[in-house]
């Protein structure tokens, strides 16, 4: 099976600190593939990489056998490639509709997106994505307005909205309910096998109840891969967890 | 203002949306009706110059609105675009001037003193209105361009371009102070012919003159507002809040902070050629950094966040420093009280006037909300402020 995202050898350092060191990581198209480390084991600085957000030092990142490191930000993402942040990033000053009007970016040009107006067709399709994360009595709220989870859920329904091959989430559940989690969940499992899903997270139930296969992080490199129990019998895995409390308790 | 109660309730969903631009399309069109309106009441003709002259600096406050209040790009240097077009239209009037105040083959008088031979390449072209009209548009826009690729391509933001533009207007307010030869320096260019039109003869004191200022505003604010109720306004607005998100959605940030520019240039442009028009002559002031700082100060006090709000924010405040520095009382404390007023309005009201009017359309809406109140949104929770 060919991989839809690919990293190869990726490397980056921040003034001789390096962040991520030869990082290898193939995910397959429609995989939900989660990606667990202690602090600082370079999780979110590989999803910045993917994303352009960071350019690497070495190494090549490819989508569907797109180059990515070449690109800019907006380009990767016209590639394909959304991101959710681990601080929820929504435009606060706009509705919850706006956001995810802003969110579907379909046509992406200046030029196209003066001559149409906001409430175009898509409007019907939002409405029910916002049903999906449970925001449609705040459509019309400035998203400032809303709880910390509610902003965790509108931006996933963004990436909804965006609708990209591949989606990064950067601990999609900080901050939410059990309850909530849960909910987070059960979606994702509805987007895998249309969407590649990499997921960076903390709550192991959450990554058993949702992963296939696990990757570990550990100072920049993949210690491991797996599925939750053989991650969690690993040797080394356990060793780089040790003093949190073993990997159940990172 | 009244106008959200002219609102008939929606047939069934409410959708704030919608009805919210309804509401500002009526207060536009309000606020234009009332500029159209002015003449009918006032007989004078040199007050209503004053007043064409105010309406076409809140033109200038409200494209500094649409680049700051709604892309978040503090363009200090707003009236560079404005002196711009302000030139293109008095080098044209100025070649159409009789030949009494002119040197040989229609030289202007200044070219002259300045012992110019004769007329240079780049004012040929201004023999033709249409062509300076042209102008009056695009240097601004071209040069807006120019400077927001440098600046949005570099990913120069914040208070660096506040300084950036602000530097590049004193460039160019240089450039024409030193070049006076060709720009007439710091007399700027005077003794200008009247603006003719499709056989329409433009006074600066006629009625026809405050009628082109009232039907460019009228244009311009409702251009200026459909731009931003466009998915390219959503998505600008959006930049203003959260630049850096913007971009992993898959939109070239920096492409749309030029649009957002240029249009604010273009405007302020048009705005430029105006005063030309109604003030009979172009003089390095109108690129100066005193105007353009007193733009902001314009928009701040209408509101920056809305058009109309700048529009007559500049309007309002404009016409209070005219008031005050010709009344006796205030002759030597003018600018203190427009100080404190600035102070007062930056302390109370972050938004500006715009603000309380907001303010107000929404307690009005939540009022009716509540009193059609059925089965949408049971939130008993809700207490009044």
């Amino acid at each position: 099976m060919t991989a839809h995202l690919q990293l190869s050898d990726v490397s980056v350092s921040f003034n001789g600190f390096v962040a991520v060191n030869a990082l290898n990581l193939a995910v397959g198209k429609g995989e939900l593939r989660c990606l667990i480390g202690p602090n600082g084991a370079g999780k979110t600085t590989a999803l910045d990489l993917i994303c352009g957000k960071i350019k690497p030092t070495a190494g090549s990142i490819t989508l569907r056998n797109t180059e990515l490191t070449a690109l800019e930000e907006h380009q990767i993402a016209r590639a394909g490639v959304g991101r959710k942040f681990q601080v929820p990033s929504v435009f606060k000053e706009l509705t919850v509709r706006e956001n995810l009007q802003v969110a579907y970016s379909k046509r992406t040009g200046v030029f196209a997106n003066v001559m149409r107006s906001c409430r175009g067709e898509e409007t019907d399709g939002l409405d029910m994505l916002a049903q999906l994360v449970g925001l449609e009595n705040a459509l019309d709220k400035p998203a400032a307005y809303l709880s910390h989870g509610q902003t965790q859920w509108l931006e996933i329904g963004m990436l909804v909205a965006q609708d990209t091959e591949l989606i990064l989430m950067d601990e999609p559940t900080a901050g939410m309910t059990a309850q909530e989690t849960l909910k987070t969940a059960d979606l994702f499992n509805r987007l895998k096998g249309k969407h590649t899903l990499l997921v960076v997270e903390h709550d192991m139930g959450f990554v058993k109840a949702i992963g296939d296969v696990i990757s570990v992080m550990h100072q920049g490199r993949l210690l491991a891969e797996g599925t939750a129990a053989e991650v969690e019998r690993n040797e080394e895995v356990r060793r780089a967890y040790l003093g949190s409390g073993g990997i159940t308790g990172a | 203002m009244t106008a959200p109660l002219v609102l008939p309730a929606p047939a069934h969903r409410t959708r704030q949306a919608a009805g919210r631009t309804r509401t500002q399309v009526l207060l536009y069109a309000f606020v234009c009706l009332a500029v159209f309106v002015i003449p009918l009441l006032i007989d004078s003709d040199f007050l209503l110059n004053k007043i064409a002259r105010y309406i076409v600096l809140g033109m200038l406050a409200m494209s500094l609105a649409l680049s700051w209040g709604y892309a978040g790009i503090l363009n200090l240097g707003q009236a560079m675009s404005f002196g711009l077009g302000s030139y293109a239209m008095a080098m044209a009037l100025k070649l159409k001037t009789v030949p009494v105040h002119t040197g040989p083959e229609g030289l202007p008088d200044f070219m002259v003193w300045n012992n110019v031979p004769s007329l240079p390449w780049f004012w040929e072209p201004f023999h033709s209105l249409g062509f300076a009209i042209a102008a009056g548009i695009i240097v601004p826009v071209c040069a807006a361009a120019a400077l927001g690729w440098f600046m949005f391509r570099g990913r120069v933001t914040g208070v660096y371009v506040a300084i950036i533009t602000l530097a590049a207007m004193v460039v160019v307010n240089l450039v024409i102070i030193d070049q006076q030869r060709f720009t007439g320096g710091f007399n700027g260019i005077t003794d200008l012919a009247q603006l003719k039109l499709f056989d329409i003869t433009f006074d600066a004191y006629g009625r026809s003159t405050y009628y082109l200022v009232a039907c460019c505003l009228t244009a311009s604010l409702f251009l200026a507002l459909a731009v931003t109720k466009t998915k390219a306004g959503l998505i600008i607005q959006a930049i203003r809040d959260h630049e850096n998100r913007v971009r992993y959605f898959g939109y070239d940030v920096a492409a749309y902070k030029i649009f957002a520019f240029s249009l604010s240039a273009a405007i302020a442009g048009l705005a430029g050629m105006l005063y030309t028009v109604v003030m009979e002559f172009a003089s390095p002031t109108f690129l100066g950094v005193p105007l353009s700082l007193s733009v902001v100060v314009w928009c701040a006090v209408g509101g920056r966040q809305s058009l109309v709000g700048a529009f007559l924010g500049a309007v309002l405040v404009a016409g209070m420093q005219g008031a005050l520095s010709e009344s006796k009382t205030f002759l030597e404390t003018w600018t203190l009280v427009m100080g404190g007023l600035f102070v007062i309005v930056v302390l109370f009201l972050p938004k500006g006037l715009a603000g309380i009017a907001e303010l107000l359309s929404v307690r009005i809406a939540r009022l009716r909300q509540r009193r059609n109140a059925t089965v949408a949104e049971p939130k008993p929770t809700e207490v009044g402020p």
